[in-house]
């Protein structure tokens, strides 16, 4: 483990600090469009600090698993953004960086979920999580084939690095495959974290929610510790989609300007997206899906037949 | 050994894939055997059926061992007859009798194939020696894809499995789902990779299509099930399909431009941990579906139960360990094992052929969608099974099983625990077995594969065990007193608990043109007031409808028509006997005879 490795890893963790700003600032852009001031960038860290100094709460009736998921989810979302390069450098802490580990350990967060919302026995929580599990049917068979993309790009290889590196080499936008591949991994990326059109993460109504509502009974500081986690999913989406697909060249300190720049540029069109885009009915969920599917399989095509290159 | 393999010469032998299965069976068969001690004193023929379920296990070793084609089918038979007759042993009711009697129809007219198979490599003397070329190979393959397709459960041969897994007692059920289609799959192994040879590209893509079928099929059919035996079995099928998905992605590895190499043996070696992992779990599924079956005292209906983790804690944990097992969540040994063979369709996604590396980029998005759904059935499972309020009284008086019941259970939950730990350790030692020999597979617990970004379980596992523990204390703030679930201001009440058909239904409307599901909504409405509604729901395994049923109708009305042959009279069979022996004369006197 070298010394870069060891500072990439604190550099990510403190990124996973960062997280809920990312969200925060996208809610403030967001306000600023929609024409009222919107909330501070900070309002998710002051949600935290309210949620950190109350009780919590169990439903009567509860085996060690329901207290048992916030920290799977915490621990497996945090290994998940440990796995992923920064400006094309690995963390290395003894966890690999394997693309399609990544995708296990967010399986991981989302079964330890839903098992918890089977505990509490709850109506909406049920909910919630049935929708989750459909839903994600679709987007680890999407997410796959737009990763795969990028894994043919690269070699063929499934690390991260490797990946990171021929997707941000400024050479890759001449290829079909990778417009392909971005606007597919961007579509998925937004049903993965939960956000418009698939789920609106603002929502307050129970019978709406998706990924909100296997969290609907938890409280306290067990709370506290989920929001961070859908946070972080966002950022290591963000993130990812940011290494995989957005140019890099230069030393460290210009890929870590440049991956800055990208992931601002990609908060602003989250924030112009999710303004202009209605939540759409669950049932048209896959329709949706299946349209990044067909990019990603034209990207698939123009390999193939060898197109660009 | 008379001669390599050849007919009426009985030989035995070992070699590292016999060993290797033998493992496996007796992994499965040792757990399966404590859980037999404890039947219930009233069962009907205990010993008989004991001594059936260990002559079962000798059969299926006689197969692993068998080296001659008479030996291997003597195993053979065995293996499909000696279930056949503990079930009835055990169980006389006509559903049951039916259900058998389907079992040994499929498997006996599948297996014609392993027959056809085995005899034309005994009489190509390719048993232990040189593998066939052209025409020949292609019939054994093709025969072998079929007879030992069909008892391995591969869709769509796979009619008799969802109903003769879930009628055996649940030591049968383990060792029929955990280790028999095992058995079948050594067979296929064995012929298509050693004694017909490495078998050709098409083969390998056959498989793909195959495996992708039966993952896919397997897995929607095991989520919208409603007994929790028969879901089981579905999901036998689903792994079924996932080992061969990795056999075709070996043959087309090893069939390419470059010939074998280490991608190939990899994906040999997910195949085998594969199978490893899902006979582990699949066997503690059953035997914990089992223990609550005796627990509740009664049937396996998943809304029939619930509450069991804290009723049975014993068999409730060993079965949520099982669940998380063979959902592939990570890092379990079949999260290893999916994860090696989706690297491996990656490799085929790269082959230069349009077509092959289209079916590579397609079967590999399919297993992602059947991991998904796995992980979505097997929360369905210990949800329903274990967690929330008890669905019935007899679930609430569920007791916990005796001490062996309880230790079988308890050695298959940690095999499943520990089995990603030593994936690093198998994985090259599996790559080793694969025809023509591990390429120089690293080893080492890391599993730091070339073009892959390492899969270390260890680092995983300890990483998520350290994180989850300081984030569990630090989170371990004051807690409130408990209070019922939100339920919008109403009172939780049994009437509100959610089914398993509800908690798929998002996926079954979403799938409809798939499933076809058929639903029934009765309103009885008198003077003008419902007095009663009433709804059914089903899936229907659309297989049987549109597959088997068109089949069965033809057979039946072509031994209508061959009946009309047996006329009774001798006169007419003097006649038969004339036109065949004319025929024969005809046919020697122009020489067709040789």
């Amino acid at each position: 483990m070298s010394a870069t490795a060891v500072g990439i890893g604190a550099l990510q963790l403190a990124g996973a600090a960062l997280a809920p700003l990312f969200a925060g600032s996208v809610n403030r852009l967001k306000g600023r469009l929609q024409g009222r001031r919107g909330p501070s960038p900070l309002q998710p860290y002051r949600d935290l600090r309210r949620l950190w100094r109350k009780s919590g709460v169990a439903p009567a009736g509860v085996s060690p698993l329901y207290a048992l998921a916030p920290p799977l989810v915490a621990a497996s979302t945090l290994l998940a953004l440990l796995l992923v390069p920064l400006a094309g450098e690995a963390a290395g802490w003894g966890v690999g960086h394997d693309a399609l580990l990544l995708l296990g350990l967010l399986a991981l967060g989302r079964f330890a979920v839903a098992l918890a919302a089977w505990d509490t026995g709850s109506g909406f929580a049920l909910m919630g999580a049935s929708r989750e599990l459909t839903i994600a049917v679709f987007t680890e068979a999407v997410l796959l084939l737009a990763l795969l993309l990028v894994m043919l790009g690269a070699g063929p290889s499934s690390d991260l690095v490797a990946m990171a590196a021929a997707g941000s080499a400024p050479s890759a936008w001449g290829e079909p495959a990778h417009w392909c591949a971005a606007l597919a991994f961007t579509l998925v990326a937004l049903a993965e974290a939960g956000r418009l059109p698939v789920d609106n993460p603002d929502t307050h109504l129970e019978l709406t929610m998706i990924h909100e509502g296997p969290l609907l009974e938890y409280a306290g500081r067990e709370l506290a510790c989920l929001q961070w986690a859908a946070a972080t999913r966002l950022w290591l989406l963000a993130l990812l989609g940011a290494e995989l697909v957005a140019p890099s060249a230069g030393p460290f300190a210009a890929r870590l300007a440049l991956l800055v720049a990208a992931l601002v540029a990609l908060a602003v069109a989250l924030a112009v997206t999710e303004s202009v885009l209605a939540k759409m009915r669950l049932l048209r969920v896959p329709v949706f899906l299946a349209g990044a599917g067909a990019l990603a399989l034209i990207g698939l095509g123009s390999v193939l037949t060898g197109g660009g290159g | 050994m008379a001669g390599p393999g050849g007919v009426g010469s009985p030989a035995l032998g070992l070699d590292g894939l016999s060993v290797f299965f033998m493992l496996v069976v007796t992994i499965a068969a040792v757990p399966a055997l404590l859980f037999a001690r404890d039947a219930p004193r009233e069962t009907p023929h205990r010993r008989l059926l004991n001594a059936l379920t260990v002559a079962f296990v000798l059969a299926l070793l006689l197969v692993l061992a068998a080296r001659d084609a008479v030996t291997f089918l003597a195993g053979w038979e065995l293996m499909t007859l000696i279930p056949a007759s503990a079930i009835l042993v055990v169980r006389r009711e006509a559903p049951v009798r039916r259900a058998v009697f389907v079992y040994l129809a499929i498997t006996h007219l599948g297996g014609v194939g392993v027959w056809v198979a085995l005899l034309v490599l005994a009489n190509e003397w390719a048993i232990g020696g040189a593998a066939p070329t052209g025409g020949v190979q292609a019939l054994v393959a093709v025969a072998a894809l079929i007879g030992f397709g069909t008892k391995a459960g591969l869709m769509p041969l796979h009619a008799w499995l969802p109903r003769a897994h879930p009628v055996a007692p649940a030591q049968l059920s383990a060792l029929m789902s955990g280790v028999m289609v095992k058995v079948a799959l050594y067979g296929l192994i064995r012929v298509l990779f050693w004694w017909d040879g490495p078998g050709p590209r098409w083969v390998g893509l056959v498989l793909l299509a195959l495996g992708l079928l039966s993952a896919l099929g397997g897995i929607l059919y095991a989520l919208v099930q409603r007994e929790l035996k028969r879901l089981l079995a579905f999901s036998t099928i689903e792994h079924v399909g996932i080992v061969a998905l990795a056999l075709g992605a070996s043959l087309v590895l090893a069939a390419g431009d470059a010939g074998p190499g280490m991608w190939s043996a990899l994906a040999f070696a997910a195949a085998l941990l594969h199978v490893a992992g899902h006979a582990v779990a699949k066997a503690l599924l059953f035997l914990g579906a089992g223990a609550f079956a005796r627990g509740t005292g009664g049937g396996l209906e998943l809304d029939r139960l619930g509450g069991l983790l804290a009723r049975m804690p014993w068999s409730g944990w060993a079965f949520l360990s099982g669940c998380a097992g063979i959902a592939g969540i990570a890092p379990f040994g079949v999260f290893v094992s999916e994860w090696l063979t989706l690297q491996a369709l990656l490799h085929v996604a790269y082959e230069p052929v349009a077509g092959v590396a289209c079916a590579g980029a397609l079967a590999a998005a399919g297993l992602a969608a059947t991991a998904a759904l796995a992980v979505f059935c097997f929360v369905k499972v210990a949800g329903l099974v274990l967690l929330g309020t008890p669905r019935s009284d007899a679930a609430a008086a569920a007791e916990e099983q005796p001490h062996s019941t309880r230790a079988a259970l308890a050695l298959l939950a940690g095999l499943t625990l520990v089995g990603g730990l030593a994936a690093g350790v198998l994985v090259p030692l599996l790559a080793e077995l694969a025809p023509g020999g591990g390429a120089a597979v690293p080893d080492g617990v890391g599993l730091a594969l070339p073009s892959t970004g390492g899969l270390p379980v260890l680092g995983i596992v300890v990483a998520l065990v350290a994180v989850s523990a300081v984030v569990r204390l630090a989170v371990r703030g004051p807690r409130a007193a408990q209070r019922p679930a939100w339920a919008c201001g109403q009172r939780v009440e049994p009437a509100l608990a959610w089914t398993s058909a509800g908690f798929a239904k998002p996926l079954r409307l979403m799938l409809e043109t798939g499933f076809r599901p058929r639903r029934e909504v009765r309103t009885d409405i008198r003077h003008g007031v419902v007095q009663q509604v009433t709804h059914t729901a089903e899936v229907p395994h659309l297989f049987d409808a549109w597959l088997y049923a068109p089949v069965h109708r033809a057979a039946v009305r072509g031994a209508t028509i061959a009946r009309r042959l047996q006329s009774g009279s001798v006169r007419a069979y003097l006649g038969y006997l004339l036109g065949v022996l004319v025929l024969l004369l005809g046919l020697a006197r122009s020489g067709w005879l040789g």
